[in-house]
C-alpha cells in the first residue's frame, strides 16, 4: 500500500510550535511533500533558523510520518529559503491566535 | 545536550545568578554597603559586584551559551567548556569579594585576594568570550543582533581588563601607572561593565527575543547597525578618552560630557528600534516577558532622564548612587527577570516534550506558566525597585532597606513561578507526563 500525500499531511499535525500551540501544517511550515512508493521526503521550515525548537521540529515530522501505514522511509529537509513569514498561516489558525493582519 | 539544541548548563547558570540576587538583595536588606556605607567603601564594592558578576552576568552568560547559537544559526563552538567556565567565575567572584572584605578590614590583610579573583574571573571570561568568538567566526557574516553581542564582548575585555589593573593596584602591585588609572578610572570600568558589556549585549539580545516571541518583523539591519555604531563610539569615547586623559593627567570632564551624549543617542536610537518591534509585531496580545520587559525599557528612559535631571541639578556625583541602582535593577535585572520567566518555560518544554513531538499531542509553551498569577510579583518588583529608588534620592537609607525586603518579596514570588514552570506543577492538561517523557532535573539539562 503506498501512502498518500493527504495522509502524510494529516499525521503531521500531531507536530505543533510549542510557541503557538498550532500545528506546523496549518502553520504553513510544511513546503512539499513527496511519495514515491513507501518512500517519503518532507521539505519543511520553522520560523527562525537556528530556533532551539526546530531539530525536535524535524524529529518530530519524521516520526510522525513514519507511523502512517505504508510508509518505509521518511527523509526530512529543513529549508529557510524561502523564509516563513507569517502570511503562510492558514486563515483559521491566524484567527484562532489573534494575529494581527498579515501585509 | 539535547537534540543539539539545549544548552545543557544554561539552566545552572540561571540558578546560580538567582542565588547571588538574593544574597544581594539580602545585603541591601541588612544595610551592608551603599547606601548605609560610602559608595566607595568595600562594602558598596562587594554589593556592586554581587550584582554585576553573580546576578547578571551570570545569567546573560547562560542565556548567551544558549542564544548566539540561535543568533547566528550555528551550533555553540564548545559546549564543554560551559561547566568550567561557571566555575571560574564563582571562584573569582568569591576570591574577589573576599578581597574586598579584607580591604575593608572585615577579613586579614589577604590582599592577595583580590589580583587572584580578577585572575580567575578573567579566565572564565576569556574562556567564555573566546568561545562565542569562534561560535560567530564560523557563522560570518554576521546578523545585526550578534554584532552587539561581540561589541559587549569586547566591552567585557576592557571592563575585566581595568578591573584587574585596580585589583593589582589596591594589593599594593601596581606601580605608578596603574594606581593613576586606579585614582580616576573607576567610573570608566563601570561605564565598560554596565553600559557596554551588559547593557549593548541585553540590547542585541533582546532585539532576536522580542523579534522571536512577538513574531515581528526584524528591526531594519540599518537602523540597528546605527544604533549599535552610536553605541561603540561611546564606549570609545568613554574607555580610550578616559584612559588617554588619564595619560596626559587632564580632567574627565570633558570625556564625561561626550559620553553622556552619545550614551543618551543610543538610548534613543535603541527605543525607537524597540517601539517599532511592539508597533509591528504580528501576535496583538502580548506575553508576559514582553509587557514585563516594557518597565524595564521604561527604566532604562528614566535612568537617561534622571541622569541629565542631576547632571543639570550638579548633583550626579552625589546622586550618583540612585541612578546606578534604577540602571542595574530596574532596567538589566528587569529585562533579565522578564526575560528568564520565558525561557525557562521555553527551554523546559524543549527538554520535556521536545523528545516526544510527533508520537503524541503535546501542551504548549504557554500551558507551562500561569501569566496572571506571575504577573502581581513583577509588578511588586517594579513598584519596589522604583521606591526604593525614589527614596535613595530622598537620602531616605532605613526606608531604603524596607523596599529592599519588597524586592526580595517579588523575587521570590517570581522564582517560585521559575520553579513551578520547571517542575511542570501548573500542567493541567493529560498529557503532563506522555509515555517516554522525562521530568527535567532542576538545575541543568
Amino acid at each position: 500500500m503506498t501512502p498518500d500525500v493527504a495522509q502524510i499531511r494529516e499525521a503531521l499535525r500531531v507536530v505543533i510550535d510549542p510557541e503557538l500551540g498550532v500545528n506546523i501544517v496549518d502553520l504553513g511550515f510544511v513546503y512539499d511533500i513527496a511519495v514515491a512508493e513507501g518512500d517519503v521526503r518532507i521539505t519543511m521550515t520553522a520560523t527562525t533558523k537556528g530556533c532551539p525548537a526546530s531539530g525536535f521540529l524535524k524529529e518530530g515530522v519524521a516520526r510522525s510520518a513514519a507511523q502512517v501505514d505504508g510508509v518505509r522511509s521518511v527523509d526530512v529537509v529543513m529549508t529557510f529559503e524561502p523564509a516563513w513569514d507569517p502570511s503562510m498561516i492558514s486563515a483559521d489558525a491566524r484567527a484562532g491566535l489573534g494575529f494581527a493582519s498579515v501585509h | 545536550m539535547i537534540g543539539g539544541s539545549v544548552s545543557k548548563w544554561t539552566m545552572s547558570y540561571f540558578a546560580m545568578g538567582i542565588a547571588w540576587l538574593f544574597a544581594a538583595e539580602a545585603l541591601m536588606i541588612a544595610g551592608f554597603g551603599y547606601p548605609a556605607a560610602d559608595i566607595a567603601a568595600s562594602g558598596t564594592l562587594v554589593l556592586v559586584h554581587v550584582v554585576a558578576i553573580g546576578w547578571l552576568s551570570m545569567c546573560i552568560c547562560g542565556a548567551l551559551l544558549q542564544f548566539v547559537p540561535v543568533l547566528v544559526g550555528k551550533a555553540l563552538f564548545s559546549e564543554a567548556a560551559a561547566l568550567p567556565v561557571l566555575g571560574l567565575l564563582t571562584a573569582g567572584l568569591i576570591a574577589l569579594l573576599l578581597g574586598f572584605l579584607a580591604l575593608g578590614g572585615r577579613l586579614p590583610p589577604w590582599l592577595w585576594l583580590l589580583p587572584l579573583g580578577a585572575t580567575l574571573l578573567v579566565a572564565g571570561f576569556g574562556l567564555f568570550a573566546a568561545n562565542l568568538v569562534l561560535t560567530m567566526w564560523y557563522a560570518r557574516p554576521l546578523a545585526a543582533a550578534a554584532r552587539f553581542v561581540l561589541v559587549g564582548l569586547a566591552a567585557l575585555g576592557a571592563t575585566a581588563a581595568l578591573g584587574t589593573s585596580f585589583a593589582w593596584a589596591l594589593a599594593g602591585y601596581g606601580g605608578s601607572v596603574l594606581n593613576a588609572v586606579l585614582e580616576a578610572g573607576i567610573p570608566l570600568h563601570a561605564i565598560a561593565g554596565l553600559g557596554g558589556w551588559l547593557t549593548l549585549t541585553a540590547m542585541g539580545v533582546s532585539y532576536r527575543l522580542l523579534a522571536m516571541f512577538m513574531m515581528s518583523p526584524d528591526v531594519d539591519s540599518g537602523r540597528s547597525r546605527t544604533t549599535l555604531l552610536v553605541g561603540a563610539v561611546t564606549l570609545g569615547l568613554a574607555i580610550a578618552g578616559g584612559l588617554a586623559a588619564i595619560a596626559i593627567q587632564a580632567g574627565l570632564d570633558l570625556v564625561f560630557v561626550l559620553t553622556s551624549i552619545c550614551g543618551v543617542a543610543t538610548v534613543a536610537l535603541y527605543g525607537r528600534d524597540v517601539a517599532d518591534l511592539y508597533r509591528k509585531r504580528k501576535r496583538r496580545v502580548l506575553e508576559l516577558n514582553t509587557s514585563m520587559a516594557v518597565y524595564a525599557f521604561t527604566s532604562l528612559a528614566a535612568s537617561v532622564v534622571l541622569g541629565l535631571a542631576l547632571a543639570l541639578r550638579g548633583s550626579f556625583a552625589a546622586d550618583i548612587g540612585a541612578f546606578v541602582f534604577l540602571i542595574g535593577f530596574g532596567w538589566l535585572s528587569g529585562l533579565v527577570l522578564a526575560k528568564l520567566y520565558k525561557i525557562v518555560a521555553f527551554l523546559t518544554w524543549l527538554e520535556t516534550y521536545g523528545p516526544v513531538m510527533g508520537r503524541v499531542p503535546t501542551p504548549r509553551v504557554q500551558d507551562l506558566v500561569v501569566e496572571p498569577r506571575a504577573t502581581k510579583w513583577f509588578a511588586a518588583y517594579f513598584a519596589s525597585v522604583w521606591l526604593a529608588t525614589a527614596l535613595l534620592l530622598a537620602g531616605q537609607a532605613p526606608a531604603f532597606r524596607v523596599a529592599a525586603f519588597g524586592m526580595m518579596l517579588a523575587t521570590a514570588g517570581i522564582v517560585q513561578e521559575l520553579l513551578r514552570t520547571r517542575t511542570l506543577a501548573d500542567v493541567t492538561t493529560n498529557a503532563r507526563l506522555p509515555q517516554g517523557a522525562k521530568l527535567p532535573r532542576l538545575l541543568h539539562s
